[in-house]
């Protein structure tokens, strides 16, 4: 705790003439994370992830002096796309490409003029407590009501030639007004040769009758801890269709918490991951019901390699008094090698009397009847097992509903598969 | 073609196949009748090079060359094709893209150039007329969500695509209603020719009736008590295969 107590003196030295309400909003959300501490595995919600390395390591904030030498082109990117570019925490204007009509700003700029979005931020674990104290990049994107974006929007996070271990405490607020249809797409890139920390804690909001497509793309270094806090708010009729993809990091873990504060809402969530050697993915998410006629999906998908674990822990709770409440729960997962492992937990708290709820999960290796039956077609084997791998992530990637962001991750699924198959 | 000597063959370390001898010529259809347990699954699974099936004695060789050191796919390329009794099911895996797979897998081992993604749908849509079967199911993942006769056409679809030299029918006609099981009877019946053979295990002589089988072979305990022609199916349907056993 004592790396995370000088960082954070340092940066209210660093920005002493900072808002005095977001200073003290900094100081009392620091005090939350150190009652709560680094998680244990005496701690449920967290008992299948080790993060003790987050202590083993002195990560620095990043700072201005971080700011690597900018690529002229950014490869790694889903094409067709508005974009924001922000490169080790340090947000590039002049990388970016954002029509005026999509308002933009800083989380300083943006707690100025809408503080309540800062303050109404619930640090519902040690990790959004912790970004709420050293908040220290990110932006804040607001579609206003009766819009319908062309294009999805793009934020690249990208951490690169770094010479030490780094860590930074993005913030995004993503504002979708009433009736309205946007896609935004939280992209993580990673390439370096040290270990770094990101910790993003994003607050999406879709106000009433509109639709956010939402994809995650987290492609972080294999040497980088990528924890995250996804928290959804979903007014009257509103829809969520999101689809995370998580391959990089050594160590992932995603927290996400939705609501739907009024009738009618829609949530489907989707996740793969892909993973090998020694990662370790945890995905922890809670639906809360607590207004009528709302409907949630959730498909979540591990295919595990080599020595990789595992976690699943999706909780639906439907409040007591609603109404035609429909929320289905599925996890399923394939283990690739013998030494991989998956924790899985699916549960449904339940306290009204209509509801249509189901969940399930299953875990195993590749079907050896399948394989038997394709290779009796003459297919050979590693054919066989790449078709069927496939076959599996395709249930997730059939789930985006736009080409270009389909295209790229079934390209990155495909590439993952192969160099997998390729080490077997 | 094949030519099967003595075979024994346990499955968990029971032997289910008790000495088996068989041999299958060209354009013959040869009809393994017997009862649920009799081993006539195995035999159709120890061709075809399933694990689990273990042969501790005897020999397999197909146009001379000895099958059972073959792997399942280098039999398939051979030109061994099994219609399985359970077509397993195989999410997120097109029909349509799979069977081309295992089509090019073919024309690749013959030194034949691969069929396109065109050429082979003009196929398929040919193909699929013969055990009528909608188009839609080439699109869908591999008899996933395929009703029990649905499962049946497609495996004889692949087989019609492939034309392979041996088929093997396992239960073919298990769960058919009639008027599948004629389709299914007359897709094979026009894929008949002189270089082609076939194998079709069935317990009951349905099937046997629209397909016109060249040999009937009647298995009881892992062994083949009786060979005849269709007169012995019939005699099977009339008296059953009590008295066939010792």
């Amino acid at each position: 705790m004592k790396q995370f107590q000088k960082q954070f003196d340092d940066l209210l030295a660093y920005w002493p003439d900072e808002d005095q309400e977001l200073r003290k909003l900094r100081s009392t959300a620091f005090d939350q994370f150190k009652n709560l501490g680094i998680p244990t595995k005496q701690l449920e919600d967290w008992q299948f992830t080790d993060f003790s390395s987050l202590k083993e390591i002195d990560y620095r904030l990043s700072g201005a002096e971080d700011l690597p030498q900018l690529p002229d082109d950014i490869t790694e990117q889903v094409s067709n796309t508005y974009l924001l570019f922000m490169i080790n925490g340090h947000y590039q204007p002049d990388l970016s490409d954002i029509p005026e009509s999509i308002s933009v700003t800083t989380n300083l700029e943006n707690f100025k003029a809408n503080k309540e979005l800062y303050l109404d931020h619930k640090n519902l674990n040690p990790f959004s407590a912790l970004n709420t104290s050293m908040m220290n990049s990110g932006v804040s994107v607001t579609i206003d009501s009766n819009v319908i974006l062309e294009k999805p929007i793009q934020v690249i996070y990208a951490m690169m030639d770094i010479s030490d271990p780094l860590m930074n405490h993005p913030r995004f607020v993503f504002q979708i007004g009433h009736n309205s249809q946007a896609t935004i797409i939280e992209h993580y890139i990673g390439s370096t040769d040290m270990p770094y920390f990101t910790n993003p804690v994003s607050n999406v909001t879709i106000k009433n009758n509109s639709v956010l497509n939402h994809f995650r793309i987290e492609a972080e270094d294999p040497l980088a801890s990528h924890i995250a806090t996804s928290n959804y708010s979903l007014g009257t009729d509103a829809q969520l269709h999101s689809v995370s993809i998580s391959s990089g990091s050594k160590l992932f873990r995603h927290n996400i918490n939705l609501n739907f504060n009024d009738k009618g809402g829609n949530a489907s969530l989707n996740g793969l991951s892909t993973i090998r050697e020694d990662q370790h993915h945890d995905q922890n998410i809670i639906i809360d019901h607590s207004h009528n006629t709302c409907q949630s999906q959730q498909l979540f998908k591990y295919i595990l390699s080599d020595k990789s674990s595992g976690v699943f822990n999706g909780k639906v709770v439907v409040q007591e008094g609603t109404k035609h409440t429909e929320a289905d729960q599925t996890n399923k997962n394939l283990l690739l090698s013998p030494k991989a492992t998956m924790n899985t937990n699916p549960q449904l708290e339940i306290y009204s009397e209509d509801v249509k709820c189901s969940h399930g999960s299953t875990t195993g290796q590749i079907d050896t009847e399948a394989l038997f039956y394709l290779q009796s077609r003459g297919i050979s084997k590693a054919k066989a097992i790449e078709l069927i791998i496939n076959g599996f992530a395709k249930e997730i990637i059939e789930q985006i509903n736009n080409e270009d962001v389909k295209t790229y991750i079934n390209n990155k699924v495909t590439n993952w598969l192969e160099s997998v198959l390729i080490d077997a | 073609m094949l030519i099967i000597k003595n075979i024994h063959a346990s499955v968990d370390e029971k032997e289910i196949l008790k000495g088996i001898d068989l041999s299958v010529k060209p354009g013959e259809l040869h009809a393994i009748m017997g009862r649920n347990g009799s081993g006539k699954s195995t035999l159709a699974n120890i061709i075809t090079g399933r694990d689990n099936f273990i042969v501790t004695e005897g020999s397999i060789t197909y146009n001379g060359i000895n099958l059972l050191d073959m792997a399942t796919e280098d039999r398939a390329l051979a030109g061994i094709f099994m219609s399985f009794q359970y077509p397993v099911a195989i999410p997120g895996v097109n029909n349509a893209y799979f069977l081309r797979a295992a089509l090019n897998a073919k024309l690749k081992h013959h030194g034949k150039s691969e069929v396109n993604a065109a050429d082979f749908m003009r196929l398929m849509r040919e193909k699929v007329k013969l055990v009528n079967l909608d188009e839609s199911y080439l699109s869908r993942a591999v008899n996933d969500g395929f009703s029990g006769g649905e499962k049946k056409r497609n495996e004889i679809l692949q087989m019609l695509t492939l034309e392979p030299e041996l088929s093997i029918l396992d239960e073919t006609d298990s769960g058919l209603d009639i008027d599948a099981l004629k389709t299914i009877a007359e897709g094979v019946n026009n894929f008949r020719n002189k270089n082609r053979s076939f194998l079709a295990i069935t317990h009951y002589q349905r099937l046997l009736q629209y397909m016109h089988p060249d040999y009937i072979h009647v298995l009881i305990d892992g062994k083949i008590v009786k060979s005849g022609d269709i007169e012995l199916a019939n005699q099977l349907e009339e008296k059953g295969y009590s008295w066939l056993e010792s």
